[in-house]
C-alpha cells in the first residue's frame, strides 16, 4: 500500500501541472496533490466552490458557476451581496474561486478571487510589452494558440499557430520545431 | 489551456518555453491586433469588409467581401452590427490597422484583421472574385447552444405556440412595471427554489433585459430536467406592450 502510494507521487505532481491552466477549473487531482493547504484555506474562510464562471447578473445579484469535471460537472448558483468581496473578479468565461457560506438553504458569496495559473517548473512569463517587442523586431519564435481551433479561426494574436490541449499529441510533433532550444510561447484567452 | 501545453512542451525536452498568461484580451487590451484564420475568412458567419476603393475592389477582392471604402466607414456604421465578428483588410497596414481601431473605439468587441491583407490573401491562394461589388451587409446571428429565436420566443408570446412557455427572470421591482402577457414571473435568484411554480411538461422560454439572467436561469431549469432555453434581446415593458430589440 505504501509503495503503491509513493509511486503515485509523481503522477499527482505531473496531474497538478496538466490540470492548471488559464480558465480550467479545478478538479479533485489538485486537492489530491495538496490536501494540507486545501484544509486550511477551507477552514479559515468556509467552504468555497472553485470552476468556471458561466454566468453572472449585478441584478440578481447572482453568479453562476460550473464546479466539477466531466459528467460530474455541475452549475451552482451563488448569491452575492454588498458585503461580497472581489466581485469583479466572477466575469463570465473565466476562473473564480468563491468563498461563501449558506444562508437559508442558498450559498452567499463572501470572498471571490480569481483562480490564477501555475507555472509548470522551468516555464516563465512574459507580459505583453516584451511579446510585443519579440513580434514586431520579428524574432525567430514559435507563437502557440492553445485556446479552441474555433476560438483560434475567429482571430489570434500575429503569426500564432494553432494547438489546443486535446491536439498536443496529434500536432507537436509536425507543428513545433526540431530545435529544442527555440523560444516556445503559450497563450489562451486569459487568466481571469 | 497555456501552461498546460507549456508543460507538456517542458517535458518534450524544449528549454525555453515562457507562457504569455493575460492572454489574447490583454494584447487586444493593449491596442494590438488578432487575425482570421484563413478557412474563416472564406466560411465563417462573419462580416468581411474591403476597405480599399471600389475600383480596387471590382478588380478583384476576397470572395463574399463587402466594400465600404475607408473613408466611408464612419457613415456605414448604422449598417455593421455591432454583435458581428467583423474582418478588414485593405491595401495598406495602416489603413486596416486604423479602420480595426475605429471600430474598437465604436464599441465593436470582435475585430481581426486578414494576415498580410489582400496581397497576403492571394498570395496564400485565396480564393477571389471580380466584378461591381457588394455594400449591403447581410449578417444574421447563429443562435447559441440552448438559446430560443426570436420568431419561436413571439409565437410563445403571442399564444401561436402553446407547448412553450414565457418565464420572466427578471426582479420583482421589474417585472411590476410590466411583462409579456400570460408570463410566468419567477426571478432568477428564485428559479431554484420555485420549480414547483413552473411546468415541466412544456417548453420553458426565459427572458430577462438583456439574456444574461435568461441564460443562467435556463442552466439552473435544464439541471432539474427541464427543457429550458433563453431568449437574447434587449426588452422593456410598460403593461402589457414590450420592446424586443435585437
Amino acid at each position: 500500500m505504501k509503495r503503491s502510494m509513493i509511486k503515485l507521487i509523481p503522477f499527482f505532481i505531473m496531474a497538478s501541472f496538466l490540470v492548471t491552466g488559464c480558465n480550467h477549473d479545478t478538479s479533485s487531482t489538485v486537492k489530491a496533490a495538496k490536501p494540507a493547504i486545501e484544509a486550511k484555506t477551507q477552514k479559515s474562510k468556509g467552504p468555497v466552490y472553485k470552476g468556471k464562471v458561466v454566468g453572472k447578473s449585478n441584478k440578481a445579484k447572482s453568479i453562476s458557476i460550473v464546479v466539477g469535471k466531466g459528467k460530474k460537472a455541475k452549475t451552482i448558483m451563488v448569491k452575492f451581496d454588498k458585503n461580497t468581496k472581489g466581485v469583479e473578479h466572477a466575469a463570465k468565461g473565466h476562473a473564480s474561486i468563491i468563498f461563501y457560506d449558506m444562508r437559508d438553504g442558498q450559498p452567499w458569496a463572501t470572498v471571490i478571487k480569481p483562480k490564477l495559473a501555475k507555472l509548470p517548473k522551468g516555464v516563465s512569463e512574459i507580459k505583453t510589452a516584451d511579446l510585443k517587442t519579440l513580434i514586431d523586431a520579428k524574432t525567430d519564435f514559435v507563437l502557440i494558440d492553445a485556446r479552441p481551433g474555433k476560438r483560434y479561426a475567429a482571430s489570434h494574436m500575429p503569426g500564432a499557430i494553432s494547438i489546443g490541449t486535446k491536439a498536443y499529441k496529434k500536432k507537436a510533433a509536425s507543428a513545433l520545431p526540431k530545435d529544442k532550444d527555440k523560444l516556445l510561447i503559450m497563450y489562451c484567452g486569459g487568466p481571469t | 489551456m497555456s501552461t498546460k501545453i507549456a508543460g507538456l512542451a517542458k517535458k518534450d525536452g524544449y528549454k525555453n518555453v515562457k507562457v504569455y498568461l493575460d492572454g489574447q484580451p490583454a494584447w487586444v487590451k493593449a491596442g494590438n491586433m488578432v487575425y482570421a484564420s484563413k478557412g474563416n475568412i472564406a466560411k465563417g458567419n462573419i462580416v468581411l469588409i474591403d476597405l480599399r476603393s471600389i475600383k480596387k475592389s471590382e478588380a478583384g477582392r476576397i470572395a463574399r467581401s463587402i466594400s465600404i471604402p475607408y473613408e466611408t466607414l464612419d457613415d456605414r456604421l448604422d449598417d455593421i452590427p455591432t454583435k458581428a465578428p467583423i474582418v478588414l483588410y485593405s491595401d495598406s497596414i495602416e489603413e486596416a490597422d486604423e479602420a480595426a481601431e475605429d471600430l474598437r473605439d465604436e464599441g465593436y468587441k470582435k475585430i481581426a484583421l486578414v494576415a498580410g491583407n489582400y496581397a497576403g490573401w492571394v498570395k496564400t491562394g485565396g480564393k477571389t472574385v471580380t466584378g461591381p461589388v457588394v455594400t449591403d451587409v447581410s449578417w444574421v446571428r447563429k443562435l447559441a447552444k440552448g438559446e430560443v429565436g426570436k420568431e419561436d420566443f413571439m409565437k410563445a408570446v403571442s399564444g401561436a405556440d402553446t407547448g412553450a412557455v414565457i418565464l420572466d427572470v427578471r426582479t420583482t421591482d421589474e417585472a411590476s412595471e410590466g411583462g409579456f402577457k400570460n408570463a410566468i414571473a419567477v426571478p432568477l435568484d428564485q428559479v431554484g427554489s420555485r420549480l414547483a411554480d413552473i411546468p415541466k411538461d412544456k417548453k420553458i422560454y426565459a427572458h430577462c433585459t438583456t439574456g444574461a439572467r435568461a441564460d443562467m436561469a435556463a442552466q439552473e431549469l435544464n439541471k432539474n430536467g427541464y427543457k429550458a432555453f433563453f431568449f437574447v434581446a434587449n426588452i422593456s415593458c410598460t403593461g402589457n406592450d414590450c420592446t424586443v430589440e435585437d
